[in-house]
């Protein structure tokens, strides 16, 4: 394990008595890139608030670089942060908005100049230095945002839903240079997202919360091959996890519920099949198709097709897995060990 | 038909306008004519600057703009000094009893100020400042109103550039100053305006604190000058009239765009 930058031990946030987020606890190596994973209202934007300073917690600690700063101020934490609606000074031209924290700490101007010269051109906006943020397009605001939150040189960045006013084209592609801008630099990335999409393909590490709760937290794939719970089943993967109630398949009844990956499903000859479904809808994608099916002891089931396909919805179709493809949870929704003890 | 009802309405808004402006066009022709031409309207009547001459030899006129120059320059700092922090703290310092102390200043805008002249008297006096400049501006610092419309753009400010300064190392007074002062200037611009013409035109205050041509404003000078007891000459009052407007008038005249539009832009009308 590389030497541990953020942790966060057991904190919680409540308002009036309402769940804000209940006992997080976080370990964050230094250098990776951690996303925030989970519906809006999970408690991931508090927990991101709560690293930067501008919420304090009300229970637990948090240690940055070694130091506690459960209750110090967001300026003394020695971080940088990119919000979701960028957060830039719209009196300020695009020059002044990047070093907008370098004037506030005094950094003489000779350096100022150098610095923001380095963060205009890692994030190509050289030439922009004396526009508004009125003046820029979404995806330049967004630049702005970036070259203000490396511009410091801090370790430690906080990004809260970064892309979501982006176009979805655009967000793949700043996505890359986000991930890439993290990498060249070497900094600890704290990002928040409620697309698992974003979260699964930039991530070192993905926590997943619901609740103000920690569902789990491990590697993107770990959350994808071996979910901790039912929650997580459903919520990472696209499309996510089907579940199929254990009386359905005989030889499981340990188990409440069975996940099934849409990749793992095949069709299966009439009679021949584990499990008789209707289809509901076909979503085609280009390279494949994904089939929605009905069944009434499952949900979620889709069915992966090469190319394009099209089944009328209604028709009866028959599909087949191998158990070793199966998940396993227990009747308050958590993983199972494989009964064969295949997988954990 | 709504042909008809939009010439009334261009008819009604000139009548209005010609009404409104007729005081400040006679006071103008006065001013350029001997006294009878202007009384009797004489149309052919020659142009004079005589009462300019005679009018600005009967007072220290130029004291008296001094004055007043002096005295809404000061009255605007100490207002935006003391509405700026007063703004900020009532949106978004969180102190208890907040709302209850914010209610009492609206409180304020209740009160004609003309109730409270024996008090303000009885209190500038006890600080020594009667017969002051900073005595006559200083009941107007603390203005209701001004701070009334800097919680409201203050407000009006997004939480996240708030949070943002917070994050890059700014203190409370930092945020202030580079995010909400820059932020709210349109609002200070039409406050300005409308803080200059108000205590370029007061009257009242000035007259019962001031005592002496060197603290006298424009207004009280002009009040002094047109005394019955000084002998009526309608053309010389009008001519020491149109001195003590023009520069207003000239200001609005020549920034009337920007006046307009700084009370778009503060919500205000």
């Amino acid at each position: 394990m590389p030497d541990t930058f953020v942790e966060v031990q057991n904190v919680a946030k409540r308002w009036n008595g309402q769940l804000g987020v209940e006992g997080v606890s976080l370990s964050i190596p230094r250098g990776s890139f951690v996303a925030l994973l989970g519906p809006s209202g999970c408690g991931k934007s508090t927990t991101l608030r709560l690293l930067s300073g501008l919420e304090l917690p009300d229970e637990g600690r948090i240690i940055i670089d070694g130091k506690d700063v459960t209750t110090a101020a967001p300026s003394e934490r020695n971080l940088s942060m990119v919000f979701q609606s960028y957060a830039l000074f719209p009196h300020l031209s695009v020059a002044e908005n990047v070093v907008f924290g370098l004037k506030v700490r005094r950094v003489p101007a000779a350096e100022r100049r150098e610095k923001l010269k380095r963060a205009l051109e890692i994030t190509g906006l050289l030439g922009y230095e004396a526009r508004k943020p009125g003046a820029l397009s979404g995806g330049q605001r967004q630049r702005v945002a970036l070259a203000r939150a490396i511009v410091a040189n801090q370790p430690l960045c906080l990004m809260d839903e970064p892309l979501s006013n982006l176009d979805a084209k655009l967000r793949a592609s700043v996505r890359k240079d986000i991930k890439k801008l993290q990498l060249d630099l070497g900094i600890t990335v704290v990002y928040v997202t409620h697309d698992q999409t974003e979260a699964m393909s930039m991530a070192d590490h993905v926590v997943l919360m619901r609740d103000g709760r920690i569902q789990q937290s491990g590697a993107p794939e770990d959350l994808y091959y071996r979910p901790a719970n039912t929650f997580v089943a459903e919520f990472v993967g696209a499309p996510p996890m089907a579940l199929i109630d254990s009386a359905m398949l005989p030889g499981f009844e340990r188990a409440t519920m069975i996940g099934l990956r849409a990749e793992s499903l095949r069709l299966a000859e009439a009679g021949k099949g584990r499990l008789k479904c209707r289809v509901s809808e076909c979503e085609f994608l280009g390279s494949e198709t994904f089939v929605g099916l009905t069944h009434p002891g499952a949900r979620g089931l889709t069915i992966s097709m090469p190319g394009l396909r099209h089944i009328p919805a209604g028709e009866n179709l028959e599909i087949d897995f191998a158990d070793e493809d199966l998940h396993f949870f227990d009747a308050e929704g958590n993983r199972l060990r494989h009964p064969n003890g295949v997988t954990v | 038909m709504s042909g008809l009802t939009r010439h009334i309405e261009t008819f009604g808004a000139l009548l209005l306008a010609v009404i409104w402006i007729s005081p400040l066009v006679f006071a103008v022709w006065a001013a350029f004519h001997t006294t009878s031409d202007a009384v009797n309207f004489n149309i052919a009547a020659p142009w004079t600057l005589d009462n300019f001459r005679t009018a600005w030899a009967g007072a220290p006129w130029l004291r008296y703009f001094l004055n007043t120059f002096l005295l809404v320059t000061v009255i605007l700092i100490g207002q935006f000094f003391v509405t700026t922090l007063a703004g900020f703290a009532f949106a978004q310092v969180r102190f208890p009893g907040r709302d209850i102390v914010f209610l009492l200043v609206l409180m304020q805008l209740f009160i004609l100020p003309e109730v409270l002249i024996v008090e303000n008297y009885v209190m500038i006096s006890r600080l020594g400042l009667f017969d002051t400049i900073l005595g006559v501006g200083m009941p107007y610092m603390a203005s209701a109103f001004g701070i009334f419309l800097m919680r409201q753009a203050f407000k009006g400010v997004p939480i996240e550039l708030h949070e943002a300064a917070r994050v890059e190392g700014c203190g409370w007074f930092g945020i202030l100053w580079r995010v909400y002062v820059p932020l709210a200037r349109p609002t200070y611009l039409a406050y300005a305006l409308v803080s200059v013409s108000t205590h370029w035109n007061n009257f009242l205050w000035p007259l019962i604190v001031t005592n002496s041509p060197d603290t006298r404003p424009l207004t009280v000078g002009l009040s002094i000058f047109g005394a019955p007891e000084n002998g009526v000459n309608i053309s010389v009052i009008s001519a020491a009239t149109i001195m003590s407007v023009a520069p207003l008038l000239v200001a609005f005249l020549v920034f009337q765009r920007q006046f307009v539009q700084a009370f778009l832009r503060a919500g205000i009308k």
